[in-house]
């Protein structure tokens, strides 16, 4: 039941608190859905991809729900579903999840139990990316409890670290789109296909 | 000159897209400085403060310095240098450089409103929300402070103080798409059928006065199906709301589809709203 990142999920991760290092950002992570029946629950989600959702306010209702909405049957489309979500705060030096994460990550775990909040320290963001900046929290009796994270979290950690770096040497980030670049232009694509394929020249 | 312009551009606009002006703004005092005439200074302030964000100290030094000589007693500049201490980190620092500037001159509003920045960086939310409350009693028509406290409070969860300040923001600016359409979210956050109904008024206000205003129109819809769903209402309520509601899906279907003509990428955002709006519509009836 422990999560794991692809390299494109961390990627878009890392590229969206890049782009707005003033502001807290968070967003949605989502896995395949699998052929087989039968949970194995000590079998790892692993996340394929993660949908950037806001940057700036991030505690207002209206906007989320419809994000969580439309996202959803987008999941439903692709055969995906929502397992986490991640957030970086605005200040650097913190990185707890805070009520809203509690709240969205409780949204999730209604459908997916084993729902995992990723934190991004933005302290530690660096253009080499030498080491995994995220911090995996996951809900144990009631509490949100950190994870040791470390090369296992990651599909291919070598690869992420790589093609992460590069991405945001190249500044990659601004041409990233969160679901408030798309509610401003509707013509943004919160899929990201720009930066997907990136990740794949790169791979 | 092209660059010149793009600086002023996102100074008039208070954008923070701090490394392209510290790629344009270097440029243009290292190559063209002799020609910018007294612009020049306005240049330096702002490429300053994007340098500050981009942890270019070595340029924010610089264009400090230009301006240290320039203008030696200025307290505009003493702001400057104190914000170079925050980006340090040196907050006691800055907090004591501040407080000299207020002590030469008490209305000088950057100044407070520096300290009040610091308390936020610090993780001192409610000090910041005390002093900028203090503040804005002297200062009651500042705008951006009282948005900056609105902001404060949402992030405390403090809906209710949030709303007033949005309150105070619409009567001032009724015009203001922006403050509606975020008061309305606010409002929605809040909960409670009254807030409800409050809320979808004012995102269809925000609609009026800026018919694009997707926030708005998804505020709308989201809101007239909760008010049209909820067990409370009374008939003609509920059959309004729908209407209300219908409506909206109409708009946001139609905004789609302009929006995705002649592009492949977003067939697959049309269709997942064309569900949304199924899906919800379900649950209204």
């Amino acid at each position: 039941m422990p999560i794991i990142l692809t390299t494109q999920a961390y990627c878009k991760m890392l590229l969206h608190a890049a782009k707005y290092p003033h502001c807290a950002v968070n967003g949605l992570l989502v896995a395949e859905k699998t052929k087989d029946n039968k949970k194995d629950p000590s079998a790892p989600v692993l996340c394929v991809d993660c949908v950037p959702l806001f940057h700036g306010t991030l505690a207002l209702a209206p906007m989320l729900e419809v994000a969580l909405t439309l996202i959803d049957t987008w999941c439903k489309e692709n055969r995906y579903f929502i397992a986490g979500y991640y957030q970086a705060n605005e200040r650097t030096k913190d990185f707890r999840p805070n009520q809203v994460a509690e709240k969205v990550a409780a949204r999730i775990a209604e459908n997916f139990g084993e729902t995992a909040i990723v934190m991004v320290d933005s302290n530690r963001l660096t253009m080499s990316c030498f080491e995994p900046i995220v911090v995996i929290f996951d809900h144990h009796e009631n509490k949100w409890k950190s994870r040791d994270v470390n090369q296992d979290c990651f599909e291919d950690w070598c690869e992420a670290q790589k093609i992460t770096s590069s991405l945001l040497e190249g500044r990659s980030y601004e041409q990233l789109i969160d679901f408030d670049n798309h509610l401003d232009d509707l013509r943004n694509d919160w899929t990201n296909p720009v930066i997907n394929k990136s990740v794949l020249d790169l791979c | 000159f092209k660059m010149r312009d793009k600086l002023r551009k996102w100074r008039e606009d208070n954008c923070r897209n701090s490394e392209q002006i510290v790629d344009v703004g270097e440029e243009l005092i290292s190559d063209h400085g002799s020609k910018l005439g007294d612009d020049v200074w306005i240049i330096y302030e702002q490429v300053m403060i994007a340098a500050l964000d981009c942890s270019r100290d070595d340029l924010a030094m610089t264009c400090l310095q230009e301006l240290r000589k320039q203008f030696p007693d200025s307290h505009r500049v003493k702001r400057l240098s104190g914000m170079r201490l925050e980006a340090l980190e040196r907050y006691d620092e800055a907090t004591k450089y501040y407080e000299a500037i207020l002590q030469d001159d008490p209305t000088n509003t950057a100044a407070r409103k520096r300290k009040i920045s610091i308390l936020k960086a610090q993780g001192k939310p409610a000090e910041a929300i005390r002093e900028l409350n203090e503040y804005l009693e002297q200062f009651v028509g500042d705008q951006e402070a009282w948005h900056e406290l609105s902001e404060l409070y949402i992030n405390e969860h403090d809906y209710g103080k949030a709303a007033f300040c949005l309150e105070e923001l619409m009567m001032t600016n009724p015009h203001n798409h922006l403050y509606c359409e975020q008061y309305a979210e606010v409002k929605y956050t809040q909960g409670g059928l009254d807030n409800l109904e409050l809320s979808r008024k004012y995102f269809a206000q925000a609609l009026r006065l800026n018919n694009r205003n997707m926030r708005a129109l998804f505020g709308l819809y989201m809101s007239a199906s909760h008010i049209a769903a909820s067990p409370k209402v009374g008939a003609k309520v509920k059959k309004d709301n729908i209407k209300y509601a219908a409506w909206a899906a109409n708009q946001i279907n139609r905004a789609y589809k302009l929006a995705g003509r002649g592009t492949k990428e977003n067939k697959c955002s049309v269709k997942a709203v064309e569900e949304m709006l199924e899906s919800m519509q379900i649950t209204m009836s």
